[in-house]
């Protein structure tokens, strides 16, 4: 083995990301293309009568208007795309569900054309009852979609084929013994309303897709997580096979979730295919705050312990708030659902977890997958029940932390999930154990603690193809993209690692279907793990190929690898010697591939459970100082420590950035950043109002921890971490609130206003005390 | 699309913007570049000033310093006196405060700019420059209404003068915003205080920036708070949007200006 893994070498694009030497999809020239620009909808919830185009037609520079019924003429049921259900057409064609949504899209010579010729479209709608909320969908009789339709990619999803009359196009329960019992059995019981807005993700990058015909394929350059994804979509779309379709990617700058499943690219494939044109979609800022949100979630929950303190009961009702479209809102209600109790041992524990369509912009992934909504519950219930039991939250809390080889409430035993180590390591970092300055007057002291879980996307594939090339560099093809995270780097250490090189000599190929194979997705923090292992079963099926070649060469069976090649007893040979000698020929190349898939067990019907529902878990806690003052309610962090258990740090630099990132959008989202609308509206779209956090809201002092409980089957033990961080990033900072004033708020995020009002509230306590 | 004019000089400047249809001065562009983005700012004409000679001088004598148009703000932390120059460095970072402009500060108009609250305690006088010759407004006269100002159409801000701070007398700017501390201030206070009064000049509180005056004579710490509270009081006219409802917008301008006020009376006790 070499000496690659563990080693904080810089990220290989550095240079080019800093100083903007990098090239985005946006930066690629297109020659005579169409630019595209979309007319949305006015209405909330409508029915579409007739879409007048004639004017912007007759604008010079215009090419085509193409609406909704254009594509649906032509490419009939085929337009309606997503991932879990077939629901969201490209462009709309019989009602409109979001105020934004796209219902004709114009092709113009320029961009500022096609702009001011949208404008010039206007729509006849009937008007229909508007589902503006999670109350509006549940009680109401205002149906979003007048049936279900499941995709094909989840078979367990089929049974709601053709389901009417309702909003709810998916729920999880869990059950697992009998948590209402044990409740009103129990001695102490806090209960709760939490509520999580929906939020944007606002990388730097927007999105833009360039898709073309190129003789008789449809290929397309695409700003998307999900290479292996968008091409199989575009193929049903277009009913074409896999190999007449081509996505590739760039580097994306940032996304966060915002750049997966169906965003620009069906429309695009389909515009470019239906028009014959090379057409370029680009999301203005504005525009892309339509395109895909974190989903707004409420839990009315309660946790119980009894007299000796044991946690016997815990309860949620989810609701994830999905908008028009369920996106992948189906997977993240089930995955967060059962976490919902949190990484406790718990007795009895129910989870009824709902995925709600209402009349908003969709909401889908978000780095954390839906856990950090549940995460607010549990974290802030526990929390509380310390308070309420005499209990000091991080020994309460250590108490009943899930430990190795413990059984979670829903079925799945926990192996290389240090919560322990985690929450350890924070209250460590803030001087838990030591004394506080509680302030006296206007600004107050507190400290606060939460700990998160989350499991990573199974089942799952990666695909790895490994070329060695003569001079003893080597070319690595695999589908994950680079979006910041430093993904390219880490997998060359891995692979780099195998085969004792030096990681700068190995290239990652940036994500092409023509020439990387398949991996699911670059999602959910799953590809350290899963695309790490291909990368790392490559490497070695490379190195059994090179000893092979050695063997030849050596004429004997008894050869290793090194840094500086192959051995047999005292003779040698180099990497480039081999494989000139084997081939006769320089820059030759040596290929090998491999695959590593994940299996799971599917949920029981009855009661959730699955005795491996995750291929592995994270573990994560975060430990906040903070101030508040009193007179403004403004929050300031003096120190926040966030900790993960990343199995092993492929990269340690890298995992510090990762959850070092992860905190300070976590810091948005418990302060100030969401999405506000007011009767379907989105009023705070623009980076004018829309609240990011910027250096002067992070904390003093910022601690980023690594754990490492190395997992068995990962690569050189190690898990991925790009979700980590954000766990319990709001619940710490509201427990210490909590902590500081005496008050627990429940509703994100914990603005100013809403920390003044909860300090006038007569009866500060928002959770029932039994 | 709008046409963008680049006059040699001032006289031409003004005759453009009273010639054309429908025209709007070009400062520094970071708030009209916003607008046009966000596709509600509807010129058809922009009169450029950055080729106009003598906009970007700054000229102090005795009695204060008197700033073109063009200067920059933030060179303005540094050329206006104390509480002015301490309001232009409150003004978003520094990549704009580079670009924008003193005169267009003050046409934009909004009343959560920073530097407004500062001119308007030290009695600033806008040089209001048209065809017809040139005018001076005292700024507190110049904020008339939401997003408006004395500003007549063919009138540009050729200049602003800003009257010498009274050495002696205290001073605090203090700005609070109540979503990302680099947002758009919820409430905002200049003040400056001498003997017998303190003067205040608020922002983000109503739909314009707005000042007052409090008699403090003979007063204590405490009671010159007090009266400054007193005296903006009825002022207070916030509007409810994503950063606050209308109470929580007077609680925070309260607290707000009794920031300030403490300040500025240590800064004159010990300053």
């Amino acid at each position: 083995m070499g000496d690659q893994v563990g080693r904080s070498r810089p990220r290989f694009d550095l240079p080019g990301r800093v100083r903007g030497l990098v090239s985005h999809v946006g930066d690629q020239p297109v020659g005579t293309a169409a630019h595209v620009a979309l007319h949305r909808s006015t209405a909330p919830h409508a029915r579409i009568g007739e879409v007048h185009v004639d004017e912007a037609l007759a604008m010079p520079g215009v090419y085509a208007v193409v609406t909704g019924l254009d594509l649906y003429k032509q490419l009939g049921d085929r337009i309606l795309t997503g991932p879990a259900f077939a629901d969201q057409p490209g462009l709309a064609h019989e009602k409109v569900r979001y105020v934004g949504e796209p219902v004709a899209a114009v092709l113009a010579a320029d961009l500022k054309t096609a702009r001011a010729a949208a404008d010039a479209v206007w729509v006849d709608y009937e008007e229909l009852p508007p589902v503006y909320d999670l109350r509006d969908a549940l009680d109401g009789d205002a149906y979003v979609h007048d049936e279900l339709r499941p995709s094909s990619v989840f078979g367990d999803l089929k049974h709601l084929r053709g389901v009417r009359d309702t909003n709810v196009n998916y729920e999880y329960n869990l059950r697992h013994g009998d948590a209402a019992a044990a409740r009103d059995a129990g001695a102490a019981t806090v209960t709760g309303e939490f509520w999580a807005p929906p939020t944007h993700h606002v990388p730097i990058e927007l999105p833009c897709t360039i898709a073309w015909v190129d003789a008789g394929r449809l290929e397309m350059l695409t700003t998307t997580q999900t290479p292996s994804y968008v091409r199989q979509t575009v193929s049903d779309l277009l009913d074409l096979p896999l190999s007449r379709v081509r996505i590739t990617t760039k580097p994306l700058g940032g996304s966060f979730g915002a750049k997966m499943y169906d965003r620009l690219e069906p429309l695009a494939a389909a515009l470019a295919w239906t028009t014959g044109r090379t057409v370029r979609l680009v999301a203005s800022r504005e525009e892309s705050f339509l395109l895909t949100t974190r989903h707004g979630a409420g839990v009315t929950s309660s946790m119980t312990a009894d007299a000796d303190g044991n946690l016997v009961s815990a309860i949620a009702d989810v609701r994830y708030d999905t908008g028009a479209y369920a996106d992948v809102g189906p997977r993240i209600t089930a995955k967060s659902g059962m976490v919902a109790s949190g990484p406790y041992r718990i007795a009895n524990a129910s989870v009824r977890s709902r995925c709600v369509y209402t009349n908003k912009p969709s909401a889908g992934p978000f780095r954390g997958f839906g856990v950090p909504q549940v995460t607010w519950s549990h974290e802030s219930l526990i929390d509380e029940l310390a308070h309420r039991l005499g209990a000091d939250p991080v020994e309460f809390r250590r108490r009943h932390l899930l430990r190795e080889g413990d059984e979670a409430p829903m079925g799945t035993t926990m192996h290389s999930a240090d919560f322990v180590g985690c929450l350890d390591a924070v209250a460590n970092a803030i001087g838990w154990d030591q004394p506080i300055e509680r302030g006296d007057g206007r600004v107050k002291r507190g400290r606060g603690v939460a700990v998160g879980v989350k499991a990573v996307l199974t089942p799952t594939i990666a695909n790895a193809v490994l070329q060695m090339n003569q001079d003893a560099s080597a070319t690595l093809l695999i589908s994950t993209v680079d979006m910041g995270q430093g993904s390219d780097t880490i997998m060359a250490q891995i692979a780099a690692d195998v085969l004792c090189l030096d990681s700068a000599r190995i290239h990652v190929v940036r994500a092409d279907t023509d020439a990387t194979p398949y991996d699911t997705i670059t999602a959910g923090s799953r590809s350290t793990y899963h695309t790490g292992n291909a990368v790392r079963k490559v490497a070695e099926a490379m190195r059994t190929k090179l000893i092979g070649f050695a063997a030849q060469h050596f004429g004997a069976d008894d050869v290793t690898l090194d840094a500086d090649g192959l051995h047999h007893g005292d003779a040698h040979v180099t990497i480039p010697e081999l494989i000139h000698g084997h081939f006769g020929a320089r820059g030759a190349t040596v290929t090998a591939e491999a695959n590593y898939t994940t299996e799971w067990v599917p949920y029981d019907k009855e009661t959730g459970r699955s005795e491996k529902a995750t291929e592995h878990w994270f573990a994560g806690a975060v430990g906040v100082q903070l101030t508040v003052d009193t007179a403004t309610g403004r929050v300031h962090l003096e120190h926040l420590a966030v900790a993960g258990d990343v199995g092993k740090a492929i990269n340690p630099k890298l995992v510090e950035q990762q959850l070092s990132g992860a905190a300070i959008m976590g810091i948005g989202h418990a302060l100030f950043d969401q999405l506000v609308l007011d009767q379907g509206q989105v009023i705070n779209g623009t980076l004018l109002d829309y609240q990011l956090p910027s250096i002067k809201d992070l904390p003093d002092k910022l601690t980023p921890i690594i754990v490492e409980s190395p997992h068995a089957t990962g690569p050189f033990g190690a898990k991925g971490v790009g979700e980590t961080g954000i766990l319990g990033i709001a619940p710490a900072i509201a427990n210490a609130v909590r902590d500081a004033l005496g008050v627990r708020i429940t509703t994100l995020p914990l603005t100013p206003e809403s920390i003044v009002a909860a300090l006038e509230r007569s009866d500060p306590w928002t959770l029932e005390e039994k | 699309m709008a046409q963008l004019h680049r006059p040699g000089s001032l006289d031409e400047a003004v005759e453009l913007l009273s010639g054309l249809d429908n025209a709007m001065v070009y400062g520094g562009g970071t708030a009209i570049q916003i607008l046009i983005k966000q596709g509600i700012l509807f010129a058809d004409h922009f009169v450029d000033l950055a080729t106009v000679p003598g906009l970007r001088e700054v000229t102090a004598d005795d009695r204060g310093v008197t700033v073109g148009p063009m200067v920059s703000i933030r060179r303005m932390e540094t050329a206006a006196p104390p509480l002015a120059a301490d309001a232009y460095r409150h003004v978003a970072n520094p990549r704009v405060r580079n670009t924008a402009s003193v005169g267009g500060n003050l046409a934009h108009g909004d009343y959560r700019l920073d530097p407004p609250t500062a001119l308007l305690v030290l009695d600033a006088v806008v040089l209001a420059t048209s065809a017809g010759g040139t005018r001076e407004i005292p700024v507190r006269e110049f904020f008339t209404d939401f997003q408006e100002t004395a500003l007549e159409p063919g009138e540009l801000v050729s200049g602003v003068r800003i009257p010498n701070q009274d050495a002696s007398a205290g001073y605090h700017f203090e700005k609070n915003s109540s979503l990302g501390e680099n947002d758009w201030p919820c409430a905002s206070a200049a003040v400056l205080l001498d003997d017998r009064t303190v003067h205040i000049g608020l922002g983000a509180v109503a739909p314009v920036p707005v000042y007052v005056t409090a008699d403090i004579a003979g007063l204590d710490d405490q009671g010159a708070v007090d009266a400054a509270i007193a005296a903006v009081e009825p002022v207070l006219d916030p509007i409810p949007d994503v950063r606050g409802g209308a109470e929580y917008k007077r609680r925070l301008a309260r607290v707000t200006v009794e920031d300030a006020v403490r300040r500025a009376w240590k800064d004159r006790d010990h300053g």
